[in-house]
């Protein structure tokens, strides 16, 4: 019964939204729909709360899977010694600091031809518009004997307004963030402004799933088990519940990979992980 | 008809090489092309695509293809190979002599395979170029012309031919084998049809793999001489042609025999049938085993 109380109303929000992306003034916060400037006020509260626990829920909720969508993300990137990276709303590091270590570790540096200035050049941008979540994220540095890396550079910024300069990055990851940004649109077209010409695009992001039996089953886990470990481990349940409305909320597959396109970016591609819960797009700018 | 499926499997790469084929020629065959290759020089692509963008201002170029784009950047990166290798940092050095990121390297689907597939297409439309443009086969009989032409092949892979044991190793993966057999197949398919065969029989299958047994045992061969101008090389090719010819021949002798044996065992056969049937037609039926 609560499945299909659930199916009318995200039918019901559904028609809404796609009327609502008409006229931007309203987005979507969730399943709730709000002025777009509230938005990222709400979001923004959003992390502020989860921060401290962001990397315990996602291990929670994901059994541990993130770790590994993030390994392929930065597997499909295959990182170069030398190359200025941009990760956006990358917070806590994750996926920055899994490109650190591909860039330096020792195996490789044996097996390929690396010379030491190229290695020095790496500079990896973390860009977040949370500086709770920079703050977890340069915690996790010191930690790690980071701290005073120059490769490693925390930034506070917004993914519709960067800061960098045009033509400026070889690389642009975004992992489980553009789901947050009011604009999805601006977010792209920001990410092909700074990127160079060959500069690669990748989005890691929760997304549609349209197996039939798995897709009951995502949404029971979704929506009656998510929030509620929410309110046990982050002592946050409203936070989480607006987590799981927003990955409804987001483009299916294919409409992503479209606005990607529109963006002005070419190859524009996208996998599949664990049936479409997860997809990683990547496209080119040329 | 092969050179037509040729173009159709290889689509796109083969026309977009004649406008590159400029850079990837070995510096001893520039005079033999440049007559055919004078209008292809380095020409800004701008005509291969339309705009794919929607309402750009008329002074920007449309934006070009990746496949273009990938094509530059591995025909750029064979000048890194001699040095590198067949690897990603000769295709990143490629790619900084086009002016593209480095990362564009990251997209290659199956990368150094990238590379060395882009070879051997570049070399096999070279071949097919000098076999047009009047290679001289006339006034040779079909071995010496097979030889030529595996000759004229090998001699493309010169250049390289310190690192070619790592491309070899790394079309015999086997993600890169179905690929990689292909493209032999197409080359030893047109190798035959220059020769000026039209076989399509049982036959075709045949002559195929022989060559390709020939051509493959060669370009191992070469791997590993050491003679000047690789005349060792060349003495071997021709001795394993000869043999391929010799074996044709002695495939037809064994033909012949076998009929002649058939023949013989067939009369032999059919006495033995005949006799069957006067028994059991003299006896009525009740036949007996008249063996």
């Amino acid at each position: 019964m609560a499945l299909r109380l659930l199916s009318r109303r995200t039918l019901g929000s559904r028609i809404l939204s796609y009327r609502a992306s008409l006229h931007s003034h309203a987005t979507s916060f969730g399943f709730q729909q709000v002025k777009e400037e509230e938005k990222s006020k709400l979001v923004g509260n959003v992390f502020t709360n989860v921060a401290s626990s962001y990397d315990i829920m996602n291990d929670v909720m994901s059994a541990g899977l993130h770790r590994l969508w993030k390994e392929r993300l930065v597997g499909k990137l295959s990182p170069f010694a030398g190359m200025k990276h941009l990760d956006v709303a990358g917070g806590t590091g994750d996926v920055a600091f899994r490109i650190f270590d591909a860039v330096n570790s020792v195996k490789r540096r044996a097996l390929r031809k690396v010379d030491e200035a190229s290695l020095e050049e790496t500079q990896i941008y973390v860009c977040d518009i949370n500086p709770n979540m920079l703050n977890v994220g340069k915690q996790r540095a010191a930690d790690r004997g980071l701290r005073d890396n120059k490769s490693l550079v925390w930034v506070e910024g917004d993914a519709e307004a960067l800061s960098f300069d045009d033509n400026s990055m070889d690389g642009y990851t975004i992992a489980f963030g553009i789901r947050n940004v009011t604009h999805i649109e601006k977010a792209l077209a920001e990410a092909y402004r700074v990127l160079k010409r060959g500069g690669r695009f990748l989005c890691l992001e929760l997304s549609h799933v349209d197996i039939p039996v798995f897709k009951e089953l995502y949404d029971l886990y979704s929506f009656q088990v998510i929030p509620n470990l929410g309110e046990l481990i982050a002592g946050d349940r409203d936070s989480y519940q607006y987590l799981v409305e927003s990955v409804r909320r987001f483009p299916p597959q294919e409409r992503f990979a479209k606005m990607i396109g529109d963006a002005g970016f070419e190859k524009v591609e996208y996998e599949n992980l664990v049936g479409g819960v997860v997809a990683i797009h990547s496209a080119i700018k040329l | 008809m092969y050179r037509t499926a040729a173009k159709r499997l290889l689509g796109a790469g083969l026309t977009t090489s004649r406008l590159l084929r400029s850079t990837i020629i070995p510096s001893s065959y520039t005079s033999n092309l440049c007559t055919s290759s004078m209008g292809h020089t380095e020409s800004p692509i701008s005509n291969q695509s339309g705009p794919t963008g929607t309402g750009e201002g008329p002074r920007r170029k449309p934006r070009p293809e990746f496949e273009e784009e990938q094509a530059r950047v591995l025909s750029a990166s064979l000048r890194h190979v001699a040095r590198l290798g067949w690897t990603e940092e000769a295709m990143m050095a490629g790619s900084r002599d086009v002016g593209v990121s480095p990362s564009i390297v990251g997209s290659f689907s199956r990368k150094e395979a990238a590379l060395v597939e882009y070879f051997m297409d570049e070399c096999l439309q070279l071949l097919v170029d000098r076999v047009d443009s009047g290679l001289d086969l006339q006034n040779l009989i079909p071995s010496e012309r097979i030889s030529k032409l595996i000759r004229v092949r090998l001699e493309m892979q010169v250049p390289y031919i310190s690192k070619w044991p790592q491309a070899l190793s790394i079309q015999a993966h086997p993600v890169n084998v179905p690929t990689s057999f292909k493209q032999r197949a197409m080359l030893v398919d047109e190798m035959w049809h220059a020769v000026g065969d039209g076989a399509s029989d049982l036959d075709w299958y045949v002559k195929r793999t022989v060559l390709g047994g020939v051509y493959s045992t060669t370009e191992i061969y070469m791997l590993t001489d050491d003679s000047p101008e690789y005349r060792e090389t060349w003495e071997f090719l021709d001795d394993r042609v000869k043999d391929a010819f010799d074996l044709k021949k002695s495939i037809q002798e064994a033909k012949y025999f076998a009929q002649d044996i058939g023949a013989g065992v067939g009369k032999s056969f059919q006495g033995l049938m005949n006799g069957v049937m006067q028994t059991m037609s003299t006896r009525g039926g009740r036949s007996s085993s008249s063996f």
